[in-house]
């Protein structure tokens, strides 16, 4: 970044005779372009929502940057969304400016060593940092004070550090050098399948049945878990077993499709997690179909897609990361969720940068991110002469668009009618898998968190989840009530989340800021019990941080009438109205069939009609305890799967209320399993303090350990690979309902108008950064 | 020479704006050479009609001041306080200025695939088209050119709005612009035919379409609902207002026509709806709700005098009239085009032809008059 490009804009401030009117308006008229890149967008949204209405400060949020004058970098610039950075950046009229907040924007933050993060100060020139992971809006809006103050001419927003000589202590040792926590394990020895004695007593018929409708085509059916199956085969004969699955026993989507690299041995373990809806009996069940492939540069395999269609989107994923390419699936060609120079991340012997404990000269603090110059945004090749030839219109939807959120939507129309959707994630890819292969277990927790601001407790709760059905741990009673009212305020707070972006998306901002309020509310509850807005890492292996006191719990059970309250008048203004309803009636259908078979998870395959629920399926906190339904409809339009969430919100609001009396119950106590904390046993009402101690060392049982949960927006899943030595994961595959959705959302805007596409878009709460992970 | 002077001066004099409370100083200064002259040109009714009200100074004071109006309104109804932090103790009241102020200083990017010179003057000319309809408008009494075929001509000078701003999405040459031009001028086709319908449905009631004369019979808007329906749907599809903001709606084509406009073009651009929308209501105004006549306010009338009360009357409806149609905006989303256009041609096409049917069979009934 060259100095003159860095003052400009302060320079055509401050010159002719003019400079104190022009000071003055662009102090006051700041608009900000609409370009969220990543997480800490829901942070700025309520910044500029009811309850902190940034647009006091005269900084009214624009969509376009040509007409904008402020860019509010919103945390993590990946590689994939550093050239838009530049190119919106390019775009905007003098002077303007540039505020990145969150702690990703400065170093990386959480996400310091990803392959994937860029920092932004390297892109367009930066006039002001906010810290915080995510920033909170009041942070954001000091920000856009500081800027204005640096307009108008106090510059003074850095602090001038002051150097002082510490005396020596002189005692003339050597203190060592405190050396990483982390054990790796050098030539471990990976293995799916560990055959384990559990308490499940269909399981022996379920795997009799699959043993005599796959003979010989098996090496190994083993019972790994509750509801897990591993299936071992040969290369040559997946196919052929995953046709007679879906053929005979009614297997008919795929929940997640991983690769686990085993350099030592040479081979790539290849997995396939199927399920069925269809069957009553395999709905809980998870089959992991997996096979040994030599790991070469290269490796081809057959894909699945013609099967279940469902892994699309997955084996590109897997192409990505690992280099295995599908022969048979479309996307083999090019880059899926990578920036185009990102080779193959996830093999083990791609290495990122390790914490350093010592300063030392020759590590430097800031590792060179090496960036192309290269301002072109690749598209698939050969995508727009063939619309031109056949007479259609090629339409880029975002990264930077008031209606595309976190990606890249290529839409090709005819006429009004959309012929093809081609979507282009990753734009907000942090490498979660990556850096979890790097971290102790524990440190996971708040990196898993991000995924997913929106709906932290959830996506904390699945991965504590799966550690603690792989040691082992029941959790006392009473932290299993809190968790459920954890979860249910956070899918309330997703719910509300989404309603106001799909308001946003059909033009009507009053939603949104009505939701955005409401949220507020939700926020401050989860503010008073865990001490943080969007990421307090609260649920920990064994139970939860400190117990909430009674007079949250109060708290909350007014603010659960409060919300019943305002729903009321954010029904009448939205949900019936109308111009909404015609919006979205009959527009959209996905089918019963097409749900199952693009694999469209949560709400929004119920809303097609199929009964599928985690927490009534295999249910987990203390949901099997509470009196609730399962809401499913059958039309399968926008209406639908937005009415369908709302319905099971309202659920929601139930089942918080009964969790939060039922707490109120319980005598104050223990919210730590015991076992966990071993000779720490006074930590079990609040573990501040010993939360390394107790978690530090954590290690996992050898093998692999799902976990389901049923997220605001769908099923999520971790899956946790041990090597049973190390104390961080061998590798961790996460398939978040998002990225599950996102086949649903190109295959319902087919064929519908150009103006429907954005509320398919909307009716599916899309979350890129969960869906990018 | 002096007989086309004195004739000149006659004709000024004789049509004057007539305000007792400032007749005593008036008096005094028209002696004075040559202020007195310039003060009974300025409030010789045409030029003030053109140059203060309902011409070129309150548009000016409504584009500084009604998006501010607009912003707090919608801040209040969305449970926010909108701008304000600029004057605090006069709750942002000068918001607009800054922003303009801030257009106008910006630099105003000509992308490489614009033509030049078209997307240039497209964003000034259209801001003079925008104003060319205040020469038939009407406050009270006050009109810059007086003609039995006022409404008409406005109704023309108001249809050439889309034109420009399909200009603007020619010249501008992107894909999003693309799309944005053609929504308008689909839209375009279908509010115009049932918007024209609704007017002159009214002016088969009034029996006239002089402006001045419609303002003694009775209101439109109780003599012929629909037809007042009718006219105030064709005017939020005509300046873009939702549920139908479907050639700028920002989610879908990214601001249409005006997405490659930046600095004062866009500036102008973004006051030329401002503009629209007080032009139309000021028409609304004069055709349904009586112009300028009012009830006498004891105290007030006969201190300001007839002219001035028709143009105070005139301002508070059309005032009323415009928040009314920007509120639209936090009440309703958007249409989808093809929904927008089947209101258009069907349901707006039948109420305005109901509207005008009701019109004649009041008329010929005798009804009305």
């Amino acid at each position: 970044m060259e100095k003159e490009e860095e003052d400009r804009n302060i320079r055509i401030l401050r010159t002719g005779v003019l400079s104190p009117l022009k000071r003055w308006s662009a102090k006051w008229s700041l608009w900000p372009c609409h370009f969220v890149t990543s997480c800490c967008g829901v942070e700025l949204a309520h910044a500029f929502a009811s309850g902190f209405d940034g647009e006091r400060l005269g900084t009214l949020n624009m969509g376009i940057s040509r007409q904008a004058n402020f860019i509010l970098v919103e945390g993590t610039i990946t590689r994939k969304m550093a050239r838009p950075l530049r190119i919106v950046w390019e775009q905007m009229p003098d002077p303007k400016f540039v505020n990145v907040i969150g702690a990703c924007g400065q170093r990386g933050g959480i996400f310091w060593n990803s392959y994937n993060i860029t920092r932004p100060s390297e892109i367009v020139p930066v006039d002001f940092f906010v810290p915080g992971c995510p920033i909170t809006p009041e942070g954001l809006l000091r920000g856009v004070r500081a800027v204005q103050d640096k307009i108008a001419g106090k510059d003074e927003t850095t602090i001038k550090f002051k150097k002082v000589t510490l005396p020596s202590e002189g005692t003339g040792e050597e203190s060592t050098a405190p050396s990483s926590p982390k054990k790796f394990v050098p030539t471990p020895l990976v293995k799916v399948d560990i055959a384990r004695d559990v308490d499940w007593s269909s399981g022996s018929a379920i795997v009799s049945n699959l043993k005599s409708e796959l003979d010989g085509l098996y090496k190994s059916i083993t019972i790994t878990d509750k509801n897990r199956i591993a299936i071992k085969t040969a290369p040559e004969d997946l196919v052929e077993v995953a046709r007679k699955l879906s053929g005979n026993v009614g297997v008919d989507h795929a929940k997640s499709v991983n690769v686990i690299d085993v350099p030592h041995e040479r081979k790539f373990i290849l997995e396939y997690m199927v399920s069925s809806y269809s069957s009553k009996e395999l709905m809980p069940v998870i089959i992991t179909i997996f096979t040994d492939i030599v790991r070469e540069a290269e490796p081809k395999f057959p894909s699945l897609t013609p099967l279940w269609e469902s892994t699309d989107y997955s084996e590109r994923e897997m192409h990505d990361f690992f280099g295995v390419k599908y022969e048979g699936n479309e996307g083999m060609n090019s880059k899926f969720i990578l920036a185009p120079e990102t080779q193959t991340p996830l093999r083990k012997d791609f290495n990122i940068a390790e914490e350093t404990y010592v300063f030392d000269e020759s590590v430097p603090l800031n590792p060179p991110i090496e960036l192309t110059s290269d301002l072109k945004m690749p598209a698939p090749e050969g995508l727009f002469d063939e619309a031109e030839a056949s007479d259609e219109f090629m339409v880029l939807v975002g990264p930077h668009h008031t209606g595309s959120g976190h990606l890249r939507w290529i839409l090709r129309v005819k006429g009004d009618r959309i012929v093809d959707v081609t979507p282009d994630p990753g734009y907000v890819h942090r490498s979660m898998e990556k850096l979890a292969e790097n971290r102790l277990y524990i440190q996971n927790v708040p990196l898993f968190e991000r995924a997913n601001i929106s709906d932290p407790f959830c996506m904390n709760l699945g991965y504590v989840h799966a550690i603690e059905k792989a040691l082992g741990i029941e959790v006392p009673e009473r932290v299993k009530y809190i968790r459920t009212m954890l979860a249910e305020l956070s899918r309330i707070g997703a719910f509300f989340y989404d309603s106001g972006i799909f308001g946003l998306f059909t033009g009507h901002s009053t939603a949104f800021m009505y939701t955005w309020a409401i949220r507020e509310m939700i926020l401050e509850a989860v503010v008073r019990m865990t001490g943080s807005r969007c990421t307090p890492s609260f649920i920990i292996p064994g139970g939860i941080r400190r117990d909430v006191p009674k007079d949250v719990l109060d708290m909350t059970s007014n603010f659960v009438s409060a919300i019943n309250k305002r729903l009321k008048k954010f029904e009448d203004i939205f949900i019936y109205n109308p111009v909404f309803v015609a919006r979205t009636r009959g527009v959209g259908v996905l089918t019963r069939e097409e749900a199952i078979k693009c694999g469209v998870v949560g709400p929004f395959l119920r809303a097609s009609g199929v009964d599928y629920d985690i927490r009534k399926v295999e249910p987990y906190a203390a949901y099997d305890k509470l009196d609730w339904e399962v809401t499913t409809g059958d039309a399968g339009d926008c209406l639908g799967r937005y009415m369908g969430r709302y319905e099971e919100i309202k659920q929601s609001l139930s089942i918080l209320k009964q969790a939060v009396e039922a707490v109120k119950g319980m005598p104050r106590g223990d919210v730590i399993n015991e076992d966990i904390l071993g000779e720490y046993k006074e930590a079990s009402e609040d573990i501040k303090g010993h939360l390394f101690h107790v978690y530090g060392d954590l290690v996992l049982p050898k093998g692999e350990w799902t976990s389901v949960i049923e997220s605001a927006r769908g099923t999520l899943l971790y899956s946790i690979i041990s090597d049973g030595d190390s104390n961080v994961p061998y590798r961790v595959r996460i398939v978040t309902p998002c990225w599950m959705n996102l086949r649903g959302i190109i295959e319902a805007s087919k064929g519908e108008r150009v103006a429907d596409f954005w509320s398919v878009y909307g009716s599916f709460g899309y979350f890129p950064p969960e869906a990018d992970r | 020479m002096e007989e086309v002077i004195n004739e000149l001066m006659g004709t000024i004099m004789s049509n004057q704006l007539n305000i007792p409370a400032l007749q005593p100083v008036l008096d005094s200064v028209s002696q004075l050479p040559v202020v007195g002259l310039l003060i009974s040109f300025i409030l010789w009714k045409p030029v003030f009609a053109l140059l203060i009200c309902p011409g070129l100074s309150t548009v000016g004071i409504l584009l500084l001041f009604f998006p501010w109006v607009e912003r707090k309104l919608c801040g209040r109804i969305q449970w926010r306080v909108g701008p304000r932090e600029i004057v605090p103790w006069l709750g942002g009241l000068i918001q607009l200025l800054a922003d303009t102020l801030r257009f106008l200083f910006q630099e105003v990017i000509v992308h490489k695939d614009a033509h030049r010179p078209y997307f240039l003057q497209f964003a000034f000319l259209s801001f003079i088209a925008a104003l060319l309809p205040l020469l038939f408008l009407n406050a009270g009494n006050v009109i810059a050119i007086e003609t039995p075929y006022a409404i008409q001509a406005m109704l023309a000078l108001v249809c050439l709005f889309p034109f420009f701003i399909l200009g603007l999405g020619w010249a501008s040459n992107s894909r999003f612009a693309y799309i944005g031009t053609v929504r308008e001028a689909f839209m375009y086709f279908a509010y115009e035919i049932s918007f024209i319908i609704a007017v002159i449905a009214m002016v088969v009631l009034y029996g006239t379409s002089n402006p001045l004369e419609m303002a003694d019979k009775p209101w439109g808007l109780i003599l012929n609902p629909i037809a007042a329906f009718t006219f105030f749907v064709g005017a939020a599809m005509a300046t873009s207002r939702m549920p139908f903001e479907i050639a700028e709606a920002d989610q879908e084509v990214a601001a249409g026509p005006h997405v490659e406009y930046s600095g004062i073009a866009f500036g102008l651009i973004y006051v030329m709806c401002y503009e629209k929308a007080y032009i139309l209501c000021g028409l609304m105004t004069v055709l349904f709700l009586g112009g300028g006549s009012g009830p006498d306010i004891p105290g007030i009338t006969p201190l300001l005098g007839n002219d001035l009360m028709g143009i105070v009357w005139f301002l508070i409806k059309t005032i009323i009239v415009l928040t009314t149609l920007f509120v639209l905006r936090t009440i309703y989303p958007r249409y989808r085009l093809d929904q927008g256009l089947n209101i258009g041609w069907g349901a707006m096409i039948t109420l305005s032809l109901i509207a005008l049917a009701l019109s004649i069979v009041l008329v010929q009934g005798g009804i009305v008059l």
